[in-house]
């Protein structure tokens, strides 16, 4: 969340990544660090440790998401 | 800014405490404006000096806010300086406390208390001093972790993401027993003198039991010490173990400590020898969890190698060895997390003894309340 946040400020395109358990604290981070409107992406949880294979189709779900909160059209 | 909250009484400041997320969940001392001033003085600094930011919210740890927290721990205002260190310790960005509030590990930040503060707060360092019923020990631990809870924002399940947590995430403080220590005491290892006063804080996790009984031979004896310390430091559930980071804290109780010195060992060769031993080889890494799953950068850099041996301390300075404890079979280790940004490494700040100004004795009960 505070990578996002950062990217952010920087003027970059960025969208946090942030799992389904964790959603409640990258509200949370995302308050305290003053930009709480940071596009995210809920993942399944976990995703630590699951491997590979399994991330791999998590990034295949996400995609098309990810663009979209990044501003892609199209 | 300090936000002030007004009550009825005692017990219904306690019930808005509770209800503001502000309490470790037992009871607090309410934290009188008076209460607090007196702890401030106590500190020698001004109410509003910042002691660093304290993650995942980003507060401000002022000394009046740690104060609060020290009023609400049960601290006597003799124990504030070592707060307002300790506090500057865990505020301080190498210690990531961002991240050590906000990860599924359980694990919190373990205080050592060093040189005459020791004695000047009455630290316990002796048989059960992680245990209850040392009032320094308890309050000065239990004061960061409140300073932890309202200014740095963890609360379990939202922010502080522990999966169960651990005891010592109420109160984690000990001070070294260097008159039963063989060796110079530990902050004199890392730098400081002998006669100043600090606090080392290592984030960890709980203390693990290490058992080792007694042998007639001096040499067999600190063998068998050795080698029971370096499997319990190496342990295959352990995230050093497998990350190959992280400090991790040795408490030796007198017995085993004296045992070693016996045979000539001290600090540094102890670190040294436990830094050889405590390895595993990747084949039993490779029995406990999945292939391609490791972060280790040993394995990085090595591959998935069998006869690859992983050290479960990256080097001997990330041990930190004291001794404490009562005398008999038992020593402990603490493991730790081994993550984050700078590695979950330890930090040790000088307690300032010599700043405090007279703190008047308490005056009358007054029933307006300051939460942080």
């Amino acid at each position: 969340m505070r990578d996002a946040i950062k990217a952010a400020r920087l003027d970059t395109p960025a969208v946090a990544l942030v799992t389904t358990k964790f959603s409640p604290q990258g509200d949370f981070v995302s308050r305290s660090a003053g930009m709480p409107d940071i596009p995210r992406v809920k993942l399944p949880h976990p995703v630590a440790g699951t491997g590979e294979k399994a991330m791999k189709m998590v990034a295949d779900d996400i995609a098309d998401e990810v663009l979209q909160a990044l501003g892609a059209t199209g | 800014m300090t936000r002030r909250l007004t009550a009825v009484s005692e017990e219904a400041a306690l019930e808005q405490l509770h209800e503001a997320g502000c309490t470790d969940g037992l009871p607090v001392v309410i934290p009188t404006p008076a209460r607090v001033e007196r702890m401030v003085l106590a500190s020698g600094l001004d109410a509003d000096v910042s002691l660093g930011q304290l993650g995942p919210n980003l507060g401000e740890a002022t000394v009046e806010k740690a104060a609060i927290a020290s009023v609400m721990a049960g601290c006597l205002p003799d124990y504030f300086p070592a707060v307002v260190a300790a506090v500057r310790a865990v505020s301080d960005p190498r210690m990531d406390m961002t991240e050590v509030q906000a990860t599924t590990h359980n694990l919190g930040p373990l205080l050592i208390v060093n040189g005459p503060a020791v004695d000047a707060c009455g630290i316990a360092s002796g048989f059960g001093a992680l245990g209850p019923g040392h009032r320094a020990n308890a309050s000065i631990g239990r004061a960061v972790r409140l300073a932890m809870i309202s200014i740095g924002g963890g609360r379990p399940g939202t922010s502080d993401m522990a999966l169960l947590g651990h005891p010592g995430k109420f109160t984690f403080c000990l001070g070294e027993d260097e008159e039963a220590s063989p060796w110079p005491p530990l902050h004199t290892s890392l730098g400081y003198d002998i006669d100043q006063s600090t606090v080392t804080v290592a984030c960890t996790e709980g203390p693990h039991s290490v058992l080792c009984f007694p042998d007639d031979d001096p040499e067999v004896y600190a063998e068998h010490l050795l080698n029971v310390l370096a499997a319990s430091l190496s342990g295959l559930g352990a995230n050093n173990t497998h990350f190959a980071r992280g400090t991790q804290v040795l408490v030796l109780n007198p017995d085993h400590a004296i045992a070693l010195a016996d045979v000539g060992h001290d600090r540094t060769t102890i670190a040294e020898a436990l830094h050889q031993r405590a390895k595993r080889s990747w084949s039993e890494l490779s029995t406990v969890r999945a292939r391609g799953s490791g972060i280790n950068r040993h394995q990085r850099r090595q591959g998935e190698d069998p006869d690859l041996v992983v050290p479960a301390l990256s080097s001997p300075d990330a041990l930190l060895i004291l001794v404490a404890g009562g005398t008999g079979l038992y020593s402990a280790v603490m493991p730790s997390w081994g993550a984050g940004p700078h590695g979950n490494g330890h930090l040790t700040v000088e307690i300032d003894l010599d700043q405090a100004c007279e703190v008047p004795l308490p005056g009358s009960t007054q029933w307006a309340s300051s939460a942080i």
